[in-house]
């Protein structure tokens, strides 16, 4: 196998020609997003050149400090990224997303990294990346989870409006939407499991590929990872979801819908 | 001497409804009128606790609602709101999910019927709900409800969608079922015919709204003699 082509600044460059593709399509089918691409292209740039250079500053300085504040920061902007999708949450239910985001995310970590590996859950060239991976499937699981939830409450007022009225305990009324909404934000992960190694090569395992590692090794990886992956999803929503519901009554037995 | 089963006092809302002190009497047909934003539906909700009122209290035989669980004061002030909603399924079904919602089975066939029939509803369980108009599934609605056979039933203008003739047969046969069963009434409704034939007693939030006001002016102009 052989190691990996490094590029030089101007091979890397010739990249964004194929910008000048996409920009033509644009303006030919006037589709008025140039703006949102040239914006896109940058911030994209921008971003993981400071990626990059943190993660050098990283593998140079391997701190544990440094590693962790990276794992808490992602953690920080999932967070920020599900509620800016989701505003007018309570603050029990917005509490309740952060910890399920943080404690399934740091356990699924956990196990993969210094069980499976069995290596240090602080060494940045493992636990970075995977850990990048784990909690941005969490995010959007938890994303579509909630917005799931609360649009299916929203549209089925009247219904529980009538079973309270009736004297249903409101945990009874909510807990079907709980459910649904994990299964709907679970289905996503599911279905790329199934199409997985045959429609595409996924991104990690591509990655490894092209950096020189056997395929073999690089496929366990991936199956470990889309393993990791699920399971985050499906924790991290199920318990923002129980956390959530719970914040939805009060001891009035009154629900309370933004 | 009818008992006095539910008594309000200082009850008011968000500051925006203040009720006048009322009282509701037990095993009676009481319907409640007045003008819209005077708090009527609010009242329901505040008497079966889906709200609570930013001051004053509701008594239900005596006890302040605020020490009865919620859900159980609900099932025995069972509120029968506005707005319909059924399930996109048969009228039988309907019976049985929301029995299955209460951990109840569901009444046998037999009865189902005798509810509908009360409810001038008297269509075929096999019915599809997504198929009856809304003055039908208001009926049906209402079937169902009184089904449960609550110690107190609130009908929220329970004949929204419904012509006169089955208003009419509605609550003759409603008064005359509460009567046979002991069961209170409590309805809110704009029906100015209706409410002279069947109320046995009327709470008109206005006219009480109106009499409150004059008696602060009064109070005001006492304590400026005073």
């Amino acid at each position: 196998m052989n190691e990996i082509i490094q590029l030089n600044l101007i091979q890397f460059s010739s990249i964004y020609l194929l910008l000048l593709v996409v920009l033509a399509v644009m303006k030919r089918a006037e589709i008025e997003q140039s703006k949102l691409l040239v914006i896109a292209s940058i911030r994209m740039t921008i971003q993981l050149i400071l990626a990059g250079l943190v993660l050098t500053y990283i593998f140079d300085n391997p701190h544990p400090l440094w590693t962790l504040l990276y794992i808490f920061s992602m953690i920080a902007f999932a967070f920020h990224r599900v509620l800016s999708k989701q505003p007018g949450l309570n603050r029990a239910f917005k509490t309740g997303i952060m910890v399920s985001i943080a404690l399934s995310g740091l356990l699924v970590i956990l196990y993969f990294i210094g069980g499976v590996i069995g290596i240090s859950v602080f060494n940045p060239q493992y636990t970075i990346p995977i850990g990048g991976m784990i909690i941005g499937n969490a995010m959007t699981g938890v994303s579509l989870g909630i917005k799931t939830f609360m649009s299916s409450l929203a549209s089925d007022r009247n219904k529980i409006d009538t079973l309270l009225n009736l004297g249903v305990e409101p945990r009874k009324i909510l807990l079907p939407y709980v459910n649904q909404s994990l299964e709907t934000a679970l289905l996503p992960t599911l279905n790329s499991m199934l199409s997985m190694g045959i429609i595409s090569l996924p991104g990690m395992m591509t990655g490894q590929i092209l950096s020189g590692t056997m395929p073999l090794t690089a496929i366990m990886y991936q199956i470990a990872i889309m393993i990791a992956i699920c399971t985050a999803v499906c924790l991290s929503v199920f318990l923002s979801l129980t956390f959530g519901y719970k914040s939805l009554y009060n001891h009035r037995q009154q629900i309370m819908l933004p | 001497m009818p008992s006095i089963l539910i008594k309000t006092q200082s009850l008011a809302f968000h500051h925006m409804i203040k009720y006048p002190d009322l009282q509701i009497q037990e095993e009676k047909l009481t319907f409640i009128k007045g003008p819209s934003g005077t708090g009527k539906t609010t009242l329901l909700k505040l008497l079966n606790a889906t709200a609570s009122p930013s001051a004053g209290t509701i008594y239900l035989n005596d006890s302040s609602i605020d020490s009865i669980d919620a859900v159980s004061l609900r099932r025995q002030l069972l509120l029968c709101g506005q707005t319909v909603y059924l399930f996109d399924s048969s009228i039988r079904e309907n019976f049985i999910q929301y029995y299955q919602y209460r951990n109840l089975n569901a009444p046998d066939e037999e009865t189902m019927k005798k509810y509908l029939d009360l409810c001038t509803a008297s269509f075929s369980l096999d019915t599809k709900c997504q198929t009856l108009s809304g003055g039908e599934r208001q009926r049906v609605y209402i079937a169902i409800f009184l089904s449960f056979n609550a110690d107190v039933l609130m009908l929220d203008e329970p004949t929204s969608a419904l012509d006169e003739a089955t208003s009419r047969k509605l609550f003759e046969n409603l008064k005359k079922y509460m009567a046979e069963t002991h069961q209170t009434l409590i309805v809110v409704s704009h029906d100015q015919r209706l409410i002279e034939t069947y109320a046995d007693a009327v709470i008109d939030l206005e006219v009480i709204k109106e009499q409150t006001q004059h008696a602060a002016v009064n109070t005001a102009l006492t304590q400026k003699e005073a």
